[in-house]
C-alpha cells in the first residue's frame, strides 16, 4: 500500500477530528503526516522513575493508531520498552541518536535528583543521561505527572529526590525548549497531537506550567456531563452513587484538562463516567500533600 | 572465563540488568540486578486508606488492576468489608480484560523480535497489504542515511533467528495486529474501569461504576474480537514456536518450585486456584512462612521480615554485598517461581477440572511433555494457554453479572486493624499487607510477581528464580547474550513493580 496524498489528508481528518481543531488545520496536519512519514519524525523515549503507564498509553492511540505511528510516523530511535536492541545495542542506539542530535526528546518518568543510583541505565545515572541527550534535542517533551512535576516519586518524603525534567534541567542551568504533559498516564491524543505540532508547526501556546493549552486551557468541572447536577445540588454521598461528585472530594472543580471532552480508550468511558473521582492527575500537586485524599467522604466544606 | 552483561534489558517493563559468568560455553552463574528504586511503601505511610489502590496501581502501568485489587482486598480485610457479587464479576472482568492485553503484548512486542527473523521482510513478494506496507516502509527507511533506520526493529542482537518464512512474516504481521487487540482489550477494562492504564473505578468494597446491559454487550462484542485473536494467532504462533525452536523446551528450567495465592472470585473460592508446589504435589498455602531478605538489596539493615511487620525500607546505596533494588522474598525459606506457569501448574496439581482438562489437549498438540513446561518455551506457552482460558472463562462472567444490581457496598474506615490482599497479577502473585493506625496507613508493604522471580541472592546466598534458571543455558558467543535476554524475557519482567 502506497502512501498517497490521499492517505495523509484521510488520517489528517480523523486526526483533526480526534484532537478537536477546526477543519482549517486539516492542509497543515496532512503536511505534518507527509513529513512526518517521509522524513520520520525522529523520536527519543527515555524512562527515568516511570512505570512505562505513559509508553502504554501511546499504544492506545486511536488516530494514527499504534502500528502507523511506530511505522509511519515517528522513528522511535530509541524506547526502552519497544526496542529490539537490548543490552549493549541498547546503549549503542542511545549514543547514535545523542551523537546525531535534532530529535525530540520524550521523557517518561520523574528524575532522581538527590539519590541519583535511583535510576539507571547501562550504569549510567539517568539523572546523567537525561542531561546529555537534552543537550542534542530540538525540544523536549515531559510525558506524564512523573516527567513533569515529580508526581508520585515525589511525594513526601521522596527518598530519592524525584522532581520534574523542568526541575532538573533549571539545576544544571541547561535551556531546551520544554513542553509539559501531565496526567496520569498522560492521554494519548496529548502525546500525539503535541509531537506532530512540535514538529510541523512548531512549540505550541504553553500555560504557565508550560502545558500546551489545546489540551489543557479547560477546567474539567466546567465542561463535565454532571454539571448540572451540581447546579441543582445532587451530590453522590457514597462511593458510587449517583450524582455530582463534589462531596466525594471530586477534583473536576480545581482540575485543567479536556478529559470531559475527550473520554479516554477511544472514548468508551473516563473517570467520572465511571463514577468515580477526579483525583486530579494532571495537576502539578497531584499526588503530593498527604493530608489531600483523593476522596473525601462527605465532606460539607471543601475548599 | 566470559561475562555477559545485558544492560539495559528492554522489551521488559521497567530497569533491570542481568550478569552472567560464563565457562565452556554454559552460564555458570548470574546476577538479576534491578536499577530502579522509588519508595512506594515509605509514601503511604501517613495516608488516607482510600488513597493506598490510587497510588499503588501507579506502581506499574502495565499491571495496574492487579495492584488495585490487591490493595482493595487489603483494606476490605483490614476493615471487614465484603463485596457483593457483582463487585467480583466485574472486577474479574477488568483483571480478566488487562491480563489479556497484558499477554498480547507481552508475547507479541516484547518477546517475538527474539524469535523473528525482523529482515524476510525486505524479500516479501506477496499481497498481504499490512506486509506490503511494512515492506515498503523498512526499504524506504534504508534507502536514507538515517542513523538508525527501521528503528525500533533494528538493530538487534545477532542469533540463531528460524528461517522459515512463513513464520517470519506471519508473526510480523501478527505484531501488528496485536497492537491494535491489546488496545481493544484495554478499552473493555476501561468500559468498566473508566479509563486505563490506571483505571479509576476500583475501590474498596466493590466497583463504582453502573452497569447496563448496553455495556456488558459492548464489552461482549469486544471479548469476542480478542478471544478471536488468540485463537486464530496467538495460540497458532506459540504452537508453531514450539515447533521451530524445541531446545528451548529445555533451557531455563528454573527452581521447579511454584507458588500461586489463586485469582478470580467465583461464588465462594477464586476460579485459578492457590497453592505451592514443592515435588511433594499441591500444598495449601502458609502465609505465615513468607518473608523478605534484605541482605543483598541496597537497604539499610539485613532484615528478614514478614511483611505485616517489615521496617519500611531506608535506601543504602553502598552497602557491602547488596546488588540490587529487589528484595529477596522466600517461601519457607525458599526462592519461588510465579506466574502463568505456576498458576497452571498449581490449578494442575490441584485437579481443577476446567483447567486440568484443557490443558491435556493443549500440550499434546504443543508436543509438549507437563515436566517441560517448567522451561523458557514452556513460559510462553502457559501463558498463551492461559489467555485462551481466561478469555473463555470471561464469558461466564459477564453472564454473572446483573444490570443495576448493586456492585459496592459503602466504605467505612476503621481506627486500627491490619489485613492483606492477595491476587495474582499476569506476572504471578502479588500480595500487599496494611496495617491501620488512627485511620491512617500505619505501615505498607508489597511483594510483587517480579519481585519473586527476579530476586537477588538471600543471606544464605542462594539464588533468586532467574538466577537459577539461567545456569546451565548453552551461550554462542558471537550472538551475544541472546540466549540469555530469552530466559529472561519467558518470565515477562516487570521491575517497576518488583522494586516499587
Amino acid at each position: 500500500m502506497k502512501m498517497t496524498r490521499r492517505t495523509f489528508l484521510k488520517d489528517a481528518g480523523i486526526f483533526v477530528a480526534a484532537l478537536g481543531l477546526e477543519p482549517v488545520w486539516l492542509p497543515k496536519m496532512a503536511d505534518a503526516l507527509e513529513d512526518m512519514a517521509y522524513g520520520r519524525a525522529p523520536i527519543l523515549w527515555l524512562q527515568g522513575l516511570s512505570c512505562s503507564g505513559c509508553s502504554v498509553s501511546l499504544l492506545n492511540s486511536e488516530s494514527p493508531g499504534p502500528a502507523d505511528l511506530i511505522t509511519r510516523y515517528l522513528s522511535l530511535y530509541f524506547h526502552q520498552t519497544l526496542s529490539a536492541a537490548t543490552g549493549p545495542a541498547a546503549k549503542d542506539a542511545v549514543e547514535r541518536a545523542i551523537a546525531k542530535g535534532g530529535y525530540i526528546l520524550v521523557v517518561e518518568g520523574a528524575v532522581p535528583l538527590t539519590l541519583k543510583e535511583a535510576c539507571k541505565f547501562a550504569d549510567e545515572n539517568f539523572a546523567d543521561q537525561l542531561l546529555r541527550a537534552a543537550r542534542s534535542a530540538q525540544a523536549v517533551v515531559s510525558t506524564g505527572t512523573c516527567a513533569a512535576f515529580g508526581g508520585i516519586p515525589a511525594a513526601p518524603p521522596n527518598l530519592t529526590g524525584a522532581a520534574g525534567v523542568d526541575a532538573a534541567l533549571k539545576q544544571a542551568g541547561l535551556r531546551r525548549p520544554l513542553i509539559n504533559l501531565p496526567g496520569c498516564p498522560a492521554h494519548p491524543a496529548w502525546i500525539v497531537g503535541t509531537l506532530m505540532q512540535v514538529l510541523k508547526v512548531g512549540m505550541p501556546d504553553l500555560d504557565a506550567h508550560l502545558r500546551p493549552k489545546i489540551f489543557y486551557d479547560h477546567l474539567l468541572h466546567e465542561q463535565c456531563p454532571l454539571f448540572a447536577l451540581y447546579q441543582k445540588k445532587h451530590f453522590a454521598e457514597n462511593l458510587g452513587e449517583e450524582g455530582c461528585l463534589f462531596k466525594m472530594g471530586c477534583q473536576g472543580v480545581i482540575t485543567q484538562a479536556d478529559c470531559s471532552l475527550r473520554g479516554w480508550n477511544g472514548g468508551v468511558s473516563w473517570c467520572i463516567r465511571g463514577r468515580s473521582n477526579c483525583i486530579g492527575c494532571a495537576r502539578p500537586e497531584f499526588a503530593l500533600d498527604p493530608r489531600f485524599a483523593f476522596f473525601r467522604l462527605n465532606e460539607e466544606n471543601l475548599f | 572465563m566470559a561475562k555477559i552483561v545485558l544492560d539495559p534489558v528492554t522489551r521488559i517493563e521497567g530497569h533491570l540488568r542481568i550478569e552472567t559468568q560464563v565457562a565452556a560455553g554454559r552460564v555458570t552463574e548470574a546476577w538479576s540486578k534491578g536499577e530502579m528504586f522509588r519508595g512506594f511503601e515509605a509514601l503511604l505511610q501517613g495516608r488516607d486508606p482510600l488513597d493506598a489502590p490510587v497510588i499503588t496501581q501507579r506502581i506499574c502501568g502495565v499491571c495496574p488492576i492487579s495492584h488495585a485489587l490487591s490493595s482493595c482486598k487489603a483494606i476490605e480485610s483490614a476493615t471487614g468489608l465484603n463485596v457483593p457479587a457483582n463487585g467480583r464479576y466485574l472486577r474479574n472482568l477488568i483483571l480478566g480484560a488487562n491480563y489479556l492485553q497484558s499477554h498480547i503484548l507481552h508475547f507479541y512486542h516484547l518477546s517475538a523480535l527474539d524469535f523473528v527473523h525482523v529482515e524476510a521482510l525486505l524479500d516479501y513478494s506477496g499481497r498481504d497489504p499490512v506486509l506490503l506496507d511494512l515492506k515498503h516502509w523498512a526499504q524506504s527507511e534504508l534507502n536514507t542515511n538515517r542513523v538508525l533506520p527501521v528503528a525500533p526493529f533494528l538493530p538487534k542482537l545477532p542469533g540463531d533467528y528460524a528461517q522459515n518464512a512463513q513464520w517470519n512474516l506471519g508473526a510480523l504481521s501478527n505484531y501488528v495486529e496485536a497492537l491494535d487487540i491489546r488496545r481493544e482489550a484495554h478499552r473493555m477494562a476501561a468500559l468498566v474501569g473508566g479509563k486505563m492504564p490506571h483505571a479509576a473505578t476500583l475501590v474498596p468494597g466493590g466497583v463504582t461504576c453502573a452497569t447496563d446491559a448496553d455495556m456488558l454487550e459492548d464489552f461482549r462484542s469486544r471479548l469476542r474480537r480478542v478471544r478471536r485473536f488468540i485463537e486464530r494467532c496467538y495460540i497458532p504462533d506459540v504452537l508453531q514456536a514450539a515447533r521451530l525452536y524445541p531446545e528451548y523446551a529445555t533451557v531455563g528450567r528454573g527452581v521447579a518450585r511454584f507458588l500461586s495465592y489463586g485469582v478470580f472470585d467465583e461464588e465462594s473460592t477464586t476460579w485459578m486456584p492457590a497453592g505451592t508446589l514443592n515435588g511433594r504435589g499441591h500444598e495449601r498455602l502458609d502465609l505465615s512462612l513468607i518473608h523478605e531478605d534484605t541482605t543483598t538489596g541496597f537497604y539499610r539493615g539485613n532484615h528478614k521480615s514478614h511483611p505485616q511487620n517489615a521496617p519500611s525500607p531506608i535506601p543504602q546505596t553502598d552497602k557491602p554485598r547488596a546488588y540490587s533494588w529487589l528484595k529477596a522474598p522466600r517461601y519457607n525459606g525458599l526462592s519461588y517461581e510465579v506466574g502463568p506457569l505456576a498458576r497452571i501448574m498449581v490449578a494442575a496439581a490441584a485437579g481443577e477440572p476446567s483447567i486440568v482438562d484443557p490443558l491435556t489437549d493443549f500440550l499434546r498438540e504443543a508436543r509438549l511433555g507437563q515436566d517441560q513446561l517448567a522451561s523458557t518455551l514452556g513460559r510462553h506457552a502457559a501463558r498463551a494457554f492461559e489467555a485462551q482460558l481466561i478469555a473463555a472463562r470471561m464469558e461466564n462472567w459477564l453472564d454473572a453479572v446483573t444490570p443495576g444490581a448493586p456492585a459496592i457496598l459503602p466504605y467505612q474506615n476503621s481506627d486500627a486493624g491490619n489485613g492483606v490482599g492477595l491476587i495474582e497479577a499476569p506476572r504471578g502473585a502479588l500480595g500487599h499487607w496494611i496495617s491501620l493506625k488512627s485511620g491512617r496507613i500505619g505501615s505498607y508493604q508489597c511483594i510483587v510477581p517480579s519481585t519473586w522471580n527476579f530476586s537477588p541472592r538471600d543471606g544464605d546466598q542462594n539464588p533468586g528464580p532467574v538466577e537459577s534458571a539461567l545456569v546451565g543455558t548453552a551461550v554462542n558467543p558471537e550472538f551475544k547474550g541472546l540466549e540469555v535476554a530469552r530466559v529472561v524475557r519467558s518470565f515477562d519482567p516487570c521491575i517497576a513493580c518488583a522494586v516499587h
